[in-house]
Order: C-alpha cells, then structure tokens, then sequence
C-alpha cells in the first residue's frame, strides 16, 4: 500500500483517491477485483438512480488552488479533479495526463497540499481548499526542478505521456525522503506506469536530482 | 520553350523494405548511382554516436509538450463511440431519440455496420459539450441485438463444427507451404535427438498511454486541421479530407508530440472516421479520443500464436531437419508471424502457415510484427536440443548460425551475464531460490525507402531551421535530425530548430518497420550538405576563393586559406532570403539488417512459481548509432516490453461470452517498477557499417527467449506458452505436478 497515496485525514476527506483502499477494504485482491469493481460500481449507479429524481446533470462553480493561482470553474459534481484540470479549465492544464481513468497508472499524478494522489480518483469538489499542484507548477522548460532536469539528462523519458506522473511523483518523494536507495525509489513509483520502457533511467534520473540537491 | 533536359544519372538498382500498415515487405528501386559524402568513420562524429539528450526533453518534463490529448478549441465537442457487447451479433432495434434529447448532445451517428462480428465493435458515435455528457448519451442509446454463435480461443475455432467467423470461410487459411516433407522425414530419420513440441504465446495489446484519435479542428469551412496521435503525419490527409467532404489539400495533418504507438497508430482508424463525420455534421470541432476500454477492445493488438515444431539434430549439435505447423491467431485479421526456423540454419525443413480466425478484432502490427512470436518458439525449441544432447546452448547456437555477427554478440554478452558461472544442470541448484540464466538472438531489417524531403533554411542572422513532416514517437527522431545538420554545419544542437510533425513541410514515410531513421536521415544529412556547399559558395571570396568542399565547418567557425569566420559572420554574407536546400534520400546513406542477442538472469521461487527478473543484457548492432542515449532507451525498452510478454501480459477472453476479461490496467499487468531487473544495454560497435539502420524491432525480439530459456535453467521447468506464470511452473517439468 503506497501511503502517501492516503489522505492526510481521513475524518475530514468525503473521498479516499485510493481505489486499493477499497479493495483492501472489502478484502479482495487479484483477479477477483475487476468482478468487484464492476459490481460495486452498478450497485452505486442503481443506488442512485432509485435514490434520487432529480436529474443527475447539473453544475456548480468552485475555486481550485492550481500551482498557486485562484483558479474559478463550473464543474458536475461528478467532475473529477482531472477532466476539470484539462477538459473545463479556461486555459486548461494538461500536464496531468488521463491514461487509465481508473487510479492504476499514476499519468494523472498531482500533488494535494504537497502529496501525490491520482487526480482521475479526486473529485473536483473534494479538491477545494487545497493547493493543488501539477507538473508545471514544478518546473517550467526554462527554469526545470532538479528532478525535471535529471530526466533530461538521464534520458528518462521516451514518448513522455508517462513523464509527468512520474517527475511530480519523483519530486513529491524527495521531500520526504532525500537520499533514498534504490529499492526506496523503485517503491515510491510502483505506482506509475511506463510502456515504453524508462524505468532504469527513471530510477537514475530520481538518486542522481537527490544527489544533486544534496550537493547542490 | 522546351524544358531543360537534366543529364541523365548513371543509376543503380537496390532493394528496400517498404511498409503497408507496419508490415514490412521487399520492393527493389531504382536510384543514383553518384554517392556524395558519406557519414564517415563511426568514432569520427562531432555530435552523432554521441550521448545526446533529447531536445524535447524539457517541455516532455514540464508538462509543457502538447499531444493530441491536450488539445482544446473553442467550442470544441467530446466524442465517444457506443460498442457491441457481444462477440457476435446482428442489430436488431437502434433507438437513440431519447440519448439525443439530453442537454448538450449535439449528434449521434450510427456505423454502417448492422452484423458485429467480435466484442467491441462500434456501433454509434455520439458528439456532446462534456465527455461526461458524451458518455451518458452513448448509454441512453436503446440498442437490441440478435446474438449469434461466437468462436474465441483458437483451439475451438480449428475445430470442424466451430461456428465460421466469416460465413461461409473456413476459420483456418492457408498462409504459407514451403519446404519438402518427404526430405525432412529422412533428415529427422538420420539425427541423433529430437525435440516435438508445442509453444503459444497470446495476443497481448500495444497499451499506447496516449490513447488512439484524433480532434477534427473544422467549422464547415472550407479546410480543416486534423490534430492526430499518429505514426504517419501523411498517412492521415487523404481519409480525412474524405470524410469531411474536402479535397486533400485542404486538410492539414499535425502531430508535435505523441504518446505511443508500437505499430497500431497508422492511417485515421475508425476512430477518425467517426470523429470527422460527427465533426462535419455538427459543423464544430470534434475530440475523439478511445476511452482505455475501447482501446483494449478494438484498438489492435498483438496476433497470437501456435506453433506445433519437430526438429532433430545430430550429436555435434548440427541441426539436420525441421518441420513446423504455425497457425497466426489474429481474430479476424490475419495475423503475423516470421516463418521457421527463424534466423537459424536448420538443414532440410518444411512448414505450413495458417491463419486462424476467431471473433475478435483484428490484430494489427505491433513493434517487430510475428517476430518475438517465432523467436520465442525457435530459441525455446534450439534451448530443448542443446540440453537433450547435453551441448551448452551458447555454443549450439554458434554452430546454427552463420552471421558471425550473432557469435562475437553472444559471447560479448555471455562475458557480461557470467554465463560461465551458471550451473548448467537445470534445476541443479540447492534452496528453494533457484538461479538460472538463459539467452537468444534477434534479427530486423530496418533499412529506410525514398520517401522523405527535408529542407534545410539558413538565416542571415545565423539561425538554422530543418523542416520536414515526419513525426517522433518518442524514439528521438527530433533530436538527431537537429543534430545532424547541426554536425553538418559545424554548429551546436541548440543553433538548430527543427519544424516537424506537419503535412504542410516536405513528405516523409510512416513510422513502421524501424524505417524512419535510415530513411529520414540520408535526407536530413543531404539537404544539411547542400546547405553547407551553397554557403560555401557564397562566401569562398572571403576565404581566399577557396572550394566550396574544401571549406571547413567546424566549432561555429568557418576555415579556409588560414582564414577563419565566425558561423556569425559568414550568415551575414548570406543574400538577404539566406540559403534553403533541398535534401533527398541517398541509398548509400543506410543500411538494412541489424543483430541482436539476449541474455537473462532470472529467479525462480520453486514453492510459489514465482519469477524474479534479475538481470537483462542486450547486445544490439545498428551501423552508426546516431544517438547512443536514445538508443539505449529504445533497448532498454525493448527488454522491458519482452519482460511483460514473458511473464504477464495476455489478453484473457471467456470462451462462452466472448468477452475480454481484462479490458484495464486494473488486470492486464504491464511491467512495473518492481519488477525491474538490472538491465544493461550495450551497442555492439564491432559493427563497423558507416550506414543507418533502424533498431526500434530488433530489440524487442530476442528477450521472451532468453527469459524463458533462463527460467528452464532455473527449475528445470520448460514452461512452452506465454506468459509464463507460477501455476504453469507449479505444473513441474512434465506439464503435470507430479501426484
């Protein structure tokens, strides 16, 4: 279980943006899972279909703090904290990337008051309150964070749909943790998928920017 | 007036591969016959066959890279396409009167289809104001279908009651007849040892992250831009143009940035169509990107296989016959996968290729299409003689090979493995730990096609542009063509910009095949050398009237006549529209067939059947290496997917329903960080060919075999269908635990 996927307080979060908390909660696992999500999530839609008559659309206006900027927005309350970063943001943001929808592979990787957690299992509306920071509000390509930088100079990066997960996923760690081994970074980004193949030189470009700010 | 006649070139006849859809065949071109200068030593480059980082790095790092995904336009629609859920069915009511009157539905369209013939078929699209919204109507459309016998698993489907995939067709087509039976059984009859057996591997998926489609930037005016995430920027125009009711010209194609691809993004797929008729009906732009279900469903995958092989081979280890019956599992598609005996010499042999149709989508190419697949049953089925004749596999494989290529690779990589330290008795190991390592070869062709025309631009002010409509997949096609005319012209990577991804610039070839490397740089590297001749031109009265070819380019200084210029100087000379060359694609420039062997170290816990990976090593040849950190990551990659392959990837599908089961990165596993072995990728520079060639194949081919081979070497446990999991080690070396 990757603990700094957790809420910081469960008391006071409406929504867990852990789908393997669920599933650790119910006490299943492997193949299994996927018979269980499906029919949790019919259940859910049936529960609220016969629950509620009143139309299901709608939206409602909140402020998101987004790489510190106030950041107005309509959302559906359904709205995950991912489609209103890139689908109703005005500009949007689209570092965070959708890949899996379904809180498997880290691409939408944002951090919510400095911890990592998949913005395709936050809610828009859960989100308020919060700082909210993205891969751009890391680094920009002029002025990149000492992780950005590694990943440049160690090549850890191919089509790069993957990257930004794993660079706000990479530098979240480092706060916490400066001068990890290998085996703490291989754990802190079991979370993220890569297909093209960069792991190596994910693992390098992480020990060689804690390297760096250590020095540096 | 009668048009000036160029003198006619003194032209040669060569062969190259050409690239339909990713699959590569061989077509023989005519071309000149005058090579100019060529790349040069390997170890005498300025910037290539050096470690360049990538030049799209920063803004891949910052989130600042735009992909298709990211784009947004004003009063830009979501679309999203309603599937067939059954892997066989005729339409029988489509109603979608109330899914249109949900607020911000702005089309619903219906696919031509009425009989739906694998789980996933599109059936409508739908275009709304949110992707939610989009999604919603996509479920209120009443659809009825009649459902109809479905065949899914390849063993069913060969069977002579299966029901016909295709009405009417056998579900087996004959591929493929070669070889002489009779020659084989006597061959067979004469050896000292022989190996039948049985291997599969399953269809697995692409999982590009950035998933497939398109937006449709179009108004109803008279052009439109189509934003792409796609392997060919010319591969889009002509059927989009088409469906929107344009000519070609009037639709431009773009793709700056994408996210993945291995084979399946050529061409506008349905997705595209759908997008520009939603697109062209409601006279707005259109997103249409696949949801990560649709792209498990119906976004290609990786063809299956069945390979049924007997081979024998005399005590020596000389292999004297060989037979195969292939069967190529690629749903409805065809399938691929590279005739036996593979790369090897296998004496007399005979094989029959089949294709096996199922219901299910169509396999499409995917990065070294039907290679790994025949690697894997080849280097399994050479593994199984040497150890039945008691041979060390590494110098069985020397013997079979004639590419002396493959022995200075294998034993290059058996240094770095310790393959002397091994225990070659399988399973010989004590513990419940046990340590094993095996290895295989690899073979591509990745030579390039005369296709691409690249522009080189230099300014007055001494700024340089390259232009040319190609795309980078990720595979650094961006970075070496800066470099190239940047080591050209003597400058820096960063006095370079490169213009690319646009149907707009000059023509260039999909990216399929491993082709784009050897068939854009000769044209890179041509239009950087006219370049640099016509500003030699220019300026060789300022250097002592020296010849333009003798005038050196070097450091951001011109030399000539103990004259020197600074790259500053020397532009400013320039007239004031500065110099543009024109490059084209030179035969002599590439090459064509690359090497590769695998070694693997591997862990098997023989009480769980679970495997860890412990160490990769690929030695890999490619001619001149244009940048060694980009090709090691293609390496690197290469081991990693063949990782998956081996050990966890597989479409699962219920024969009964027909459905896929893991339709989600919730249940097809894809390697993670976890289960990272070391790995150690090693360009193998004893290939001395001053020509490109294109890697990207290659290094996915040889690692299934080495990491089964390794596995066998660890337990003892010949494990012949992938992926290879712990209950298939659990079963024990005969395929049954023992009782």
């Amino acid at each position: 279980m990757k603990g700094s996927r957790q809420p910081k307080d469960k008391k006071t979060r409406s929504h867990d943006p852990s789908r393997r908390s669920f599933l650790k909660g119910v006490g299943i696992a492997g193949a299994g899972a996927a018979v269980v999500d499906k029919l949790w999530i019919e259940a859910k839609e049936n529960e609220q279909q016969t629950k509620s008559s009143r139309a299901l659309s709608g939206t409602v206006p909140i402020v998101l703090q987004i790489n510190g900027e106030k950041r107005p927005v309509q959302v559906e309350p359904r709205t995950t904290l991912l489609d209103t970063l890139r689908d109703r943001l005005e500009p949007p943001v689209t570092g965070p990337k959708l890949v899996c929808d379904m809180g498997t592979c880290g691409a939408c990787t944002v951090l919510l008051d400095g911890k990592p957690v998949y913005s395709c299992l936050v809610l828009a509306v859960d989100a308020v309150g919060q700082s909210i920071t993205t891969v751009e509000g890391l680094g920009s390509p002029e002025k990149l964070n000492a992780v950005q930088s590694a990943f440049v100079e160690k090549d850890a990066l191919m089509c790069g749909f993957c990257t930004p997960g794993f660079v706000t996923t990479i530098s979240a760690y480092l706060k916490k943790n400066s001068n990890p081994t290998l085996a703490e970074v291989r754990e802190a980004c079991k979370g993220n998928f890569c297909r093209c193949g960069t792991y190596p030189r994910v693992f390098e470009a992480a020990l060689a920017a804690a390297k760096n700010a250590v020095n540096g | 007036m009668q048009q000036p006649q160029a003198t006619p070139k003194k032209k040669k006849k060569i062969k190259v591969p050409k690239v339909v859809n990713g699959i590569e065949t061989m077509v023989e071109i005519e071309v000149d016959d005058d090579a100019g200068p060529g790349w040069g030593p390997n170890d005498k480059h300025a910037l290539l066959n050096h470690r360049l980082t990538r030049v799209d790095g920063p803004l891949k790092v910052s989130g600042a890279a735009g992909y298709t995904y990211d784009v947004r336009l004003p009063n830009m629609l979501y679309g999203r396409i309603l599937r067939c859920p059954h892997a066989h069915a005729r339409l029988t009511k489509f109603n979608s009167s109330a899914a249109s009157k949900i607020v911000g539905v702005k089309a619903i369209i219906q696919t031509p289809l009425k009989e739906f013939r694998f789980a996933g078929a599109p059936v409508a699209a739908v275009a709304a104001t949110t992707p939610d919204i989009a999604q919603d109507a996509a479920r209120a459309i009443i659809v009825e279908y009649e459902v109809l016998p479905h065949v899914v698993r390849a063993d069913d489907a060969i069977r002579s009651d299966a029901p016909n995939v295709v009405e009417g067709e056998s579900n087996l087509q004959q591929k493929d007849k070669r070889g002489d039976v009779q020659k084989v059984a006597a061959a067979l009859n004469s050896s000292d040892a022989i190996v039948e057996a049985e291997y599969r591997t399953p269809r697995i998926h692409h999982t590009c992250l950035e998933t497939h489609g398109m937006v449709v930037d179009y108004s109803g005016g008279d052009s439109a831009t189509v934003y792409a995430s796609t392997q060919g920027t010319f591969s889009i125009p002509a059927d989009a143009a088409e469906e929107l009711g344009l000519p070609q010209s009037a639709v431009t194609a773009t793709v700056q940035h994408m996210g993945g691809g291995f084979g399946s993004k050529f061409g506008i797929g349905i997705e595209g169509m759908l997008a520009c008729k939603l697109s062209r009906q409601t006279k707005a732009p259109v997103k249409l990107m696949l949801s990560r279900y649709d792209e498990f469903v119906m976004a290609g995958n990786r063809s299956g296989s069945w390979q049924k092989l007997k081979a024998g081979v005399k005590n020596d280890g000389t292999l004297v016959g060989m037979q195969a019956m292939q069967y190529r599992l690629g749903g409805l598609g065809g399938g691929s996968q590279a005739g036996q005996p593979y790369v090897y010499r296998a004496g007399e042999f005979y094989r029959e290729v089949y294709a096996l149709h199922t219901n299910e989508d169509s396999s499409i190419a995917m990065r070294a299409p039907g290679h790994p697949q025949a690697s894997f049953a080849m280097e399994s089925l050479v593994d199984e003689l040497a150890y039945k004749i008691g041979m060390d596999p590494v110098a069985f494989r020397k013997k079979n090979l004639r590419d002396e290529a493959y022995h200075r690779q294998l034993d290059r990589g058996a240094r770095e493995i310790g393959w002397d330290k091994r225990n070659p008795t399988p399973g010989g190991n004590s513990g419940p730990f046990k340590r094993g390592t095996g290895c295989a070869v690899g073979t591509w062709g990745g030579g390039g096609n005369a296709q691409c025309k690249v522009e080189v631009r230099v300014a007055r002010d001494g700024s340089v542009v390259v232009a040319v409509g190609t795309q980078d997949l990720g595979t650094g096609t961006r970075t070496f063509t800066r470099a190239i005319v940047a080591e050209e012209l003597g400058l820096q990577i960063k006095d370079v910009v490169e213009q690319i991804g646009n149907s707009k610039l000059g023509a260039a070839n999909d990216s399929g095949g491993s082709t784009t490397a050897a068939s854009l740089s000769p044209s890179v590297k041509d239009a950087a050398i006219k370049a640099r001749l016509a500003i030699a031109e220019k300026i060789s009265p300022l250097v002592g009237n020296a010849k333009p070819e003798e005038i050196l380019f070097a450091d951001s200084t011109v030399t000539a006549g103990g004259k020197s210029l600074s790259w500053k100087q020397v532009c400013a000379a320039l007239l004031p529209a500065g110099v543009s060359a024109h490059g084209e694609w030179r035969a002599d420039l590439q090459g064509r067939g690359v090497h590769g062997v695998c070694f693997a170290e591997v862990e098997v816990d023989v009480e769980t059947g679970k495997v860890r990976p412990i160490k990769m090593v690929q030695v890999q040849d490619g001619g001149l290496p244009l940048n060694r950190l980009t090709m090691e990551s293609q390496i690197n990659g290469g081991m990693i997917q063949s990782l998956g392959m081996a050990f966890w990837e597989a479409r699962v599908v219920d024969a009964k329903l027909g459905l896929q089961l893991n339709p989600g990165f919730g249940d097809y596993k894809l390697p993670g960080s976890l289960e990272m072995p070391e790995l150690v990728p090693i360009i193998d520079d004893e290939d001395k060919r001053e020509v490109v060639i294109g890697i990207a194949e290659a290094c996915i081919i040889p690692a299934l075999g080495a990491l089964a081979n390794a596995v066998f070497n660890a337990c003892g446990v010949r494990v012949r269908e992938l992926p290879i999991t712990p209950d298939k080690i659990l079963m024990g070396p005969n395929g049954r635990k023992a009782a």
